[in-house]
């Protein structure tokens, strides 16, 4: 997986409108003599994407790892939590009501995406029965229908500039340098964080809320901070590349037929690997495809993603 | 043992459970009224009763599942109040009536989990602990299953898994909630004959059992439930009489035990 990750990330900076052979890809790097102008297309567009790429597909598989682990659903994704119908309405906000002040997309749709969550999390956790799972989803299925309607509501009053907003819709990484992922970042790092000390605690969950009460564990705790986590990262993943919450479904059951085990001292990282793998792989394409136009990630994800995940599940049944 | 750690002091030679009067409520409704046992060291209690007498509210309230609204309870000393996480599974390991079974998941990574309450955040399982989860599985007779998957088990089997988990905390009190309820006879046998080797080992354990011959052969001591309140303990002889099985049972029945058998005789249709 990590190969993978690594051949993906060359590619990605190699391909693009103009190709730079990967010798002098490597040689930009590690910060050996090149031609001025491969030096800049790397340096200033092509790095920052890849990273972002890396970053945020990291970021989903790990949110999908910690929600189907926190909720003992092999359906859960960023959806199920709010997240991504919070984030669409924060980000069309902006585009839609203010587009002259588009640098704040990101910060819109990483706070609603978070209010989103905070939401459901206020709703799930609290009252008699708080922090059963079928409460948790029902209460993220209810918010996530809220701010779909007013979504939908924004974009039925400004018809006319919703086709800028369908590239953050369906998904997309921008060649927009490093300010995005200067802001962000924060939100990441406490993210991975949180999710690495997950890792024990959602294993502990696997075996059933009294088996996690016997090892001397708060089920209802680990669920919520891991789901925490998972709206963290979702949320930070959407600022930057829009509604990629397919990936977050995806990844972690794509890892776990490839590894046959459960255990998320395995899911979790190799997550992370295989999802900044398949987006990156995913945005290589997008970018040179159709060159010199960039295509929006997302379909390629699912074009790349979807008929790997059913090769894994016909070997699996 | 390593006991002593922290800021709870426990003590070795309190019995290693006293639950006293506890209480539990939801809402206004009482679901346990007053339920009181004691567990010393070497010794199986089991607690029997009815359906829906609270055998298994009880259990849940003095392992610290949920919480008791009246009552107290000490295990070795210390209150279980001030008993959390880590400590708390240093004292009691809790193996719950029915399983949840995972996929992907073998039986040494579920023992695995057990004894990951010996470990700090982030750690790996020393050799130490690897042992240690080797000879939890050794004594729940899983050798051989290490590598199985928990979902290819049958039910037997997946029940003397969820007793290695237990045993993997290295807690010297076992609480088992019906572990034989869905088990056919020799799988009953089997997990009784190895809860009595704990006992011999000096372990406590405790029983939710509403196989009244079988907690007759194999408990020192019996406590009895019935509406939410334990009304009788004591031997088996002394405690499960004829009259006393049909106060709380309303069935005529006698117990009969001989050369470590035991029958139940129940009237089951009236022939009067």
């Amino acid at each position: 997986m990590l190969f993978a990750l690594v051949a993906a990330a060359c590619a990605s900076l190699a391909f693009g409108a103009v190709h730079i052979p990967l010798g002098e890809v490597l040689d930009t790097l590690f910060g050996r003599q090149v031609p001025e102008t491969s030096k800049q297309i790397i340096e200033v567009l092509r790095l920052p994407r890849t990273v972002e790429a890396i970053v945020v597909g990291a970021a989903l598989g790990v949110a999908g790892a910690c929600l189907q682990g926190a909720l003992n659903n092999p359906l859960a994704s960023p959806d199920v939590i709010g997240v991504t119908g919070g984030a669409g309405f924060g980000a069309m906000l902006v585009i839609l009501l203010s587009p002259a002040s588009v640098a704040l997309l990101p910060l819109s749709a990483l706070a609603f995406g978070l209010l989103a969550a905070l939401l459901v999390f206020l709703i799930g956790f609290t009252g008699r029965g708080g922090g059963n799972i079928t409460r948790i989803i029902l209460a993220g299925i209810a918010i996530a229908a809220l701010f779909s309607a007013a979504t939908a509501g924004l974009m039925s009053v400004y018809p006319d500039r919703v086709p800028n907003a369908v590239f953050f819709l369906v998904g997309g990484l921008t060649s927009t340098g490093w300010d995005n992922l200067e802001t962000i970042w924060p939100y990441f790092a406490v993210g991975f964080v949180l999710a690495a000390f997950m890792i024990r605690p959602l294993d502990r969950l696997m075996l059933g809320d009294d088996v996690a009460a016997s090892v001397g564990s708060r089920p209802r705790l680990i669920r919520l901070t891991a789901a925490l986590a998972a709206a963290i990262l979702a949320s930070a993943a959407a600022a930057i590349a829009g509604l990629l919450a397919f990936l977050g479904l995806l990844i972690p059951h794509l890892v776990r037929l490839l590894g046959g085990t459960n255990n998320h001292s395995y899911v979790m990282p190799v997550s992370a690997l295989a999802g900044a793998a398949l987006l990156t792989a995913a945005d290589t394409l997008a970018r040179t495809i159709a060159s010199p136009v960039e295509m929006p990630v997302g379909p390629f994800l699912v074009l790349l993603g979807v008929p790997l995940f059913l090769w894994l599940l016909r070997k699996a049944v | 043992m390593a006991f002593g750690r922290g800021k709870v002091e426990l003590d070795d030679r309190a019995p290693l459970l006293e639950a006293d009067r506890v209480e539990v409520r939801i809402g206004k409704e009482r679901i346990l009224e007053s339920a009181s046992l004691t567990l010393n060291k070497g010794e199986l209690v089991a607690v029997v009763g009815p359906n829906g007498a609270g055998k298994s509210t009880f259990a849940r309230a003095f392992c610290g599942l949920r919480r008791p609204q009246g009552g107290a309870v000490r295990w070795m000393g210390a209150d279980l109040t001030e008993l959390h996480g880590r400590r708390l599974a240093d004292v009691r390991a809790y193996v719950p009536q029915r399983a949840q079974v995972p996929t992907g998941v073998t039986v040494r990574d579920a023992v695995n989990i057990g004894r990951s309450t010996h470990l700090k955040p982030l750690q790996g399982l020393s050799a130490g602990d690897r042992d240690a989860v080797a000879d939890s599985i050794a004594r729940a007779r899983m050798e051989g299953f290490e590598e199985r998957d928990l979902s290819t088990l049958s039910g037997g089997e997946m029940q003397r898994v969820q007793i290695a988990i237990a045993l993997a905390q290295g807690a010297p009190v076992l609480v088992a909630d019906e572990p034989t309820a869905q088990l056919d006879l020799g799988a009953t046998a089997a997990i009784s004959k190895m809860l009595r080797e704990l006992v011999g080992e000096g372990m406590g354990v405790v029983l939710i059992v509403h196989d009244l011959a079988l907690a007759a052969a194999i408990a020192d001591q019996v406590v009895v439930m019935s509406s939410g309140r334990t009304i009788a303990t004591g031997t088996p002889e002394a405690v499960l009489t004829s009259q006393l099985i049909s106060d709380v049972w309303g069935v005529e029945a006698e117990l009969v035990q001989r050369e470590g058998r035991s029958a139940l005789h129940v009237e089951w249709l009236d022939r009067h």
